[in-house]
């Protein structure tokens, strides 16, 4: 039983406050938490695994939270973690080892256990969440999916009544989603507590007890199991959030290859490390047209991005822009890429001199005209690091316009992102739309892809056989 | 990791290796006589090799025997200037040829676990070993990020001095939050435990291990008398 009573957090350095939160969680129930991103949902979970007070610094907190009658302020975080286990959003950095292995039995090894008993929680956590394919693996070989399993497990091995999971899926694509769906259903059955902060709310559908809705930091609403499938399609909207239902693809497929204007991609492979990643790939894109690609985990899409971007030769095939083939250099020149960490892909230290850095004798005019199309001029002596996700995006974007990049690639823009936040992306992409751009989305979004594109390139059937192998065992 | 392959060569505890590393640099930096050197090289060159290292092995006696060649044949009948200016760098690199081919032994053929297991029995303290083996994790995440910037940068045209800048600024960045965020989840998994730390890998001296130490021991003597 886990029983918040009457808490009010307020983050010391960060934003966000909780206020007068009031919530019962009976042991085995599964309980959504949702709501808009920055509304509070992660607090909430900070304050079940015990993170808020022991780990976030400062910050005022009233109230009280328990596990089993234990008060989670007063109680030493290693004991709570042999009640509470935590799932986090981004699988990178949720792992202290090189090997599986070692990962699966490092909380175990931590706390002490006996090695007869490690051993037997190590077999038990692999045969119920079915995860032999990841042992006695590099950890920096694995997908994201695979690390999010693994972190997954760790986690189980340390047998937790409780699991607080935040944001699992922010990184993963939809086959990683039904791994996690399966996992969290073998908990369940096992009759341990679940406590999920989620956008992505159609695999959880027939599991949740309870959905709490939180807006700006107040429980807006609790709905039974019953009542969330209820909510109409208007009314999920309004709360901005993410489709209930597992969203179906309904676009027309891409056009062939061989057109005079836009793109044209004419049988090409691409390897990588002497590993064939896709054969035979074509498809063709005209400008001002946006085309989603698909494709499993494995399937090559990032290769297949990084080909286009001339960042990788391919083996065989040509790529043509309005007619002429180009080579992996002239590709670079032409194209951009918005990567999904667009922390990576800005440097400097105001927004100005990002767009300047792109194009050292822009005129100013010029980029004052863009910053502002993109509602990036109130901010443009802001530090980059100091923008919003969204802003990042929107930067990135337009230093590519700046330097007048014909072919714009986006991989994976909305993840993570809530229904109005992917509502965002979807308008910046349609003004792009307007600047005769050619378009290419990667993503696993389809209620984004539903949207935003016209039409749709499956890379299925593309990758070699031996891929092909190492994704089914997957 | 390296599961495989590791079945039908010899494998030594990690301890044992650690050990060896420093009789390696014992005897390095005692002997003055050349067949003793070549004597302790050729051996661990042996031991490298049935431990499953021979790739490495060849690389290693080759480079040795270069050494060899430029200091007894090379030097003494070629022109003074080479002497001169070369014999300090090849001696002192010919030293640490012990200490490369051990080396060599533990990275390529101790999983990080293993070492930090055996760390542990060493009695190294635990507040080492833990930032420690974070570290080691670090590396390869460093590498990946490296590679997306690059990417990025080759995509804005960055070029020539401004790339050590830009490589920086979101380097630090991505470290900080990543610290963050495991600092984070070892909290939650109970990082601060004081209890006593088991592991499941069951470490034992085995027969190998104690005669390989014993003739590192052997070695270390011959080179102290002889030197």
């Amino acid at each position: 039983m886990i029983e918040i009573k009457d808490v009010s957090f307020e983050y010391e350095k960060e934003q966000g406050t909780l206020s007068h939160i009031d919530l019962q969680i009976k042991q085995g129930e599964c309980v959504l938490l949702c709501g808009e991103s920055g509304c509070g949902k992660t607090t909430v979970t900070k304050l079940i695994n015990g993170l808020i007070p022991h780990f976030v610094e400062g910050g005022t907190l009233s109230g009280t939270a328990t596990i089993n009658e234990v008060e989670v302020a007063k109680t030493e975080m290693y004991r709570l973690a042999e009640q509470v286990g935590s799932v986090f959003q981004n699988p990178k950095s949720q792992f202290f080892n090189i090997d599986s292995d070692s990962e699966i039995t490092f909380g175990l090894e931590n706390a002490g256990i006996a090695p007869a008993k490690i051993k037997e929680r190590f077999e038990a956590t692999v045969s119920a969440l079915k995860i032999r394919s990841l042992l006695g693996r590099n950890i920096f070989s694995m997908s994201g999916g695979e690390k999010q399993s693994l972190a997954f497990a760790s986690v189980y091995a340390m047998n937790p009544s409780v699991f607080v999971l935040d944001e699992p899926t922010a990184n993963l694509d939809a086959d990683a989603i039904d791994i996690l769906r399966q996992q969290i259903i073998q908990i369940k059955k096992e009759g341990r507590t679940i406590i999920v902060a989620e956008h992505r709310i159609y695999f959880l559908m027939d599991l949740i007890d309870q959905a709490v809705f939180i807006q700006n930091g107040k429980i807006a609403r609790i709905f039974s199991g019953e009542e969330f499938h209820k909510i109409s399609e208007e009314q999920r909207i309004t709360m901005g959030l993410r489709s209930l239902e597992h969203p179906v693809l309904d676009l027309p497929h891409t056009d062939p290859p061989g057109t005079k204007i836009g793109l044209s991609v004419e049988n090409i492979s691409c390897a990588f490390d002497k590993q064939t990643v896709f054969r035979e790939v074509s498809f063709g894109a005209a400008p001002g047209e946006v085309l989603g690609i698909i494709g499993h985990n494995g399937a090559g899409k990032t290769t297949l991005t990084r080909c286009l971007c001339g960042l990788l030769k391919e083996t065989s095939g040509k790529i043509c822009l309005d007619g002429k083939a180009l080579n992996a250099k002239q590709r670079n020149k032409a194209s951009f890429c918005v990567m999904q960490d667009v922390n990576h892909q800005l440097f400097s230290d105001s927004v100005w001199n990002e767009c300047e850095l792109s194009m050292p004798e822009c005129p100013a005019e010029r980029i004052e005209q863009i910053l502002k199309a993109f509602d990036l001029f109130d901010f443009k002596d802001r530090h980059p690091m100091a923008l919003s996700g969204g802003q990042k995006q929107r930067l990135a974007v337009a230093t590519a316009i700046l330097s007048d990049k014909y072919l714009l690639v986006f991989d994976e823009p909305t993840s993570g992102l809530d229904y109005h936040r992917m509502l965002e992306v979807s308008d910046m992409i349609q003004k792009l739309k307007t600047e005769n751009k050619i378009i290419l989305i990667v993503s696993h979004d389809f209620e984004f892809l539903n949207r935003t594109c016209d039409k749709i390139f499956d890379m299925e059937g593309c990758h070699s056989e031996r891929r092909q192998e190492s994704v089914r065992n997957i | 990791m390296n599961r495989s392959g590791r079945k039908h060569t010899l494998k030594f505890d990690p301890r044992t290796e650690l050990l060896l590393l420093v009789m390696a640099n014992v005897v390095a930096f005692t002997q003055h006589s050349i067949w003793v050197e070549i004597a302790w090289v050729v051996s661990l060159l042996l031991l490298i090799i049935v431990c499953g290292c021979k790739k490495a092995a060849g690389k290693l006696a080759a480079a040795f025997g270069i050494c060899l060649l430029l200091q007894y044949y090379i030097f003494p009948n070629g022109p003074k200037i080479l002497a001169s200016s070369f014999t300090i760098l090849v001696s002192y690199a010919r030293k640490i040829f012990p200490c490369l081919i051990v080396g060599t032994l533990i990275l390529q053929k101790t999983p990080v676990r293993e070492l930090m297991v055996a760390l542990r029995k060493c009695h190294i303290p635990q507040g080492l070993i833990i930032p420690l083996s974070v570290t080691i994790r670090y590396f390869p995440a460093l590498k990946e990020e490296v590679g997306y910037i690059r990417d990025a940068m080759k995509l804005r045209n960055i070029h020539g001095i401004e790339k050590l800048e830009c490589l920086l600024v979101p380097i630090m960045i991505s470290a900080t939050t990543t610290a963050e965020e495991l600092s984070a989840a070892a909290v939650t998994r109970g990082i601060e435990n004081p209890a006593h730390k088991t592991s499941m890998i069951v470490m034992k001296f085995g027969g190998q291990d104690f005669l390989c130490l014993a003739f590192g021991v052997m070695f270390c003597f011959i080179s102290i008398m002889v030197g």
